[in-house]
């Protein structure tokens, strides 16, 4: 049996464009001081260091965790890189916690970053790398033709995008570190938005931020004398799949499916729709919340846009999506599924501020990378499993 | 990391003190130490001594220099690390470990390590 895994600490930096005030030291550094803080504890109680980021191309920096020792202050301790794409923040926080559960350290730090300004993601993605499939058309004109996909097979209408895109937008305003704030939205105004890669117009896309998130995990003998709220880790699930293969699903990949089913079964939860309170799902692109929403089991498939249509994913909804403003408000790639995590966390642990949903007792992170093939999710809830 | 780059632009060699009281050049934002930010700063004098050397005899295209130099780790006077950059020394007979340097500063400077062009011997100290 695997031995119980709290949050007691979250951090995060500011997000931007450009966080020219900080080098990549510095921008780890601060959200890993309100980490610190936030679980009010020093950085000489921690007794292990987990850290993920994006592929190196995406800054420009080639395995940075061996210079951030000291920004860490890893001297003497272990430091663990883990590297899964976009969802390495999900599955970086899922390494850190299995510390915990199996026993090895108390009280892990982990921490998801990237400094995307340092580097072009678009072209690191679109550059051929030996051995891999070239994109050329960064992340939007890989997804596009997925997006078309669910169009075509859900009969959703045009729309749907952009009610999400505004959505996302209005919440981040209620998200003081999100990076876009942007509360003029309106869906009208949303529909006239550039079209980029069709059918994902401007408005539909992530931006390229800075930024880092950082969470204190603990076993259950220190969080049980650890004084304020904690997020009880109550399930955890990852699972891949190759990019390419003959017959792939690719607007609901089989991998993600896999991952959902197994942390509900783990968690014991046999209706998500019903017994999640607030979920952060990863969407760079907003037709993916009513595509994962479908791929995660929360909505029979095709029904997802309906959803979204009807307001059910928003705050006063009755399955709220990404209060934060999700990924569609900022996106430091390599943190942005820490910060899914970390804000599912937020949430039970009633520290969300502005965007908390009231009473929200469980919630779910979820990131994916690659080419919609690394799918990592946990469970969190403020009451032990 | 800032304070280091302007003050390389305003032509002064900053570098930071750590808690065990060494100073450090190129800065660590960070105590090796403690893990601690730094923020005490001081200023070096543009005179150091060579710690170890190698002899470029084919200068590389966006090398520092177009003639042959040597690459030298240099530990500024009161500096506790040394850092890396070129040495005019003119022949590879002239440079020893142990010589003494002094930074020779670019012409236009714009807030980079390459606003210290290269370093130049020391007459008659080596």
């Amino acid at each position: 049996m695997a031995d119980l895994c709290a949050v007691v600490g979250v951090g995060q930096t500011k997000h931007a464009s450009c966080r020219a005030d900080v080098s990549i030291a510095g921008l780890v550094r601060e959200a890993v001081d309100r980490a610190l803080a936030d679980a009010n504890i020093g950085i000489d109680d921690v007794d292990a260091i987990v850290i993920g980021k994006a592929p190196d191309p995406l800054e420009g920096v080639a395995m940075p965790e061996l210079w951030l020792a000291d920004a860490l202050a890893a001297h003497g301790k272990p430091v663990f890189r883990v590297h899964t794409a976009g969802s390495v923040g999900g599955s970086t926080a899922i390494v850190a916690a299995q510390h915990v559960m199996a026993g090895i350290h108390g009280t892990v730090l982990t921490i998801g970053f990237e400094k995307q300004s340092d580097g072009n993601a678009m072209w690191a993605l679109s550059v051929p790398i030996p051995f891999g499939m070239p994109v050329h058309a960064g992340a939007g004109g890989y997804f596009s033709p997925i997006v078309r996909g669910y169009i075509k097979r859900s009969g959703a209408p045009s729309h749907i995008g952009a009610m999400v895109a505004v959505k996302d937008r209005t919440n981040a305003c209620k998200n003081p570190y999100a990076h876009l704030h942007e509360p003029d939205w309106t869906l009208e105004k949303a529909l006239e938005s550039p079209m980029m890669w069709d059918p994902i117009r401007f408005v539909e896309t992530c931006p390229s931020s800075d930024g880092a998130m950082a969470l204190v995990l603990m076993s259950e003998e220190r969080a049980d004398k650890h004084p304020g709220p904690k997020a009880w880790v109550h399930a955890t699930a990852m699972r891949s799949e190759p990019t390419a293969f003959a017959g792939r699903e690719q607007v609901s990949p089989r991998a993600g499916e896999m991952c959902a089913e197994d942390l509900w079964r783990k968690g014991g939860i046999t209706n998500p729709a019903k017994e999640i309170d607030v979920a952060e799902i990863y969407v760079p692109f907003a037709w993916f919340e009513p595509m994962w929403l479908e791929n995660l089991g929360f909505a029979p498939r095709n029904e997802g846009w309906r959803w979204v249509e009807d307001g059910v994913t928003d705050i006063g909804g009755s399955l709220p999506i990404n209060p934060s403003g999700g990924v569609m408000s900022t996106n430091p790639i390599g943190a942005s599924g820490m910060l899914r995590f970390g804000e599912a966390a937020m949430q039970v642990m009633g520290k969300a501020g502005e965007h908390q949903i009231d009473g929200a007792r469980k919630a779910v992170g979820h990131a994916y990378g690659g080419g919609s093939q690394f799918f990592a999710m946990w469970l969190v809830s403020s009451g032990k499993p | 990391m800032s304070r280091f780059f302007l003050s390389l632009q305003e032509g002064r060699l900053e570098g930071t003190k750590g808690s065990d009281g060494r100073v450090y050049f190129p800065p660590a934002e960070f105590d090796p130490v403690t893990g601690e930010q730094l923020h005490e700063w001081v200023t070096l004098p543009e005179t150091g001594t060579v710690v170890t050397w190698s002899w470029q005899s084919e200068p590389q295209p966006n090398q520092p220099l177009e003639h042959p130099f040597a690459w030298a780790l240099i530990t500024l006077d009161g500096a506790a690390v040394p850092m890396l950059h070129a040495v005019d020394a003119g022949d590879m007979a002239r440079i020893r470990t142990g010589s003494r340097v002094k930074v020779r500063w670019a012409a236009e400077r714009s807030g980079g390590v390459r606003d210290i062009a290269c370093f130049d011997l020391l007459e008659g100290a080596s």
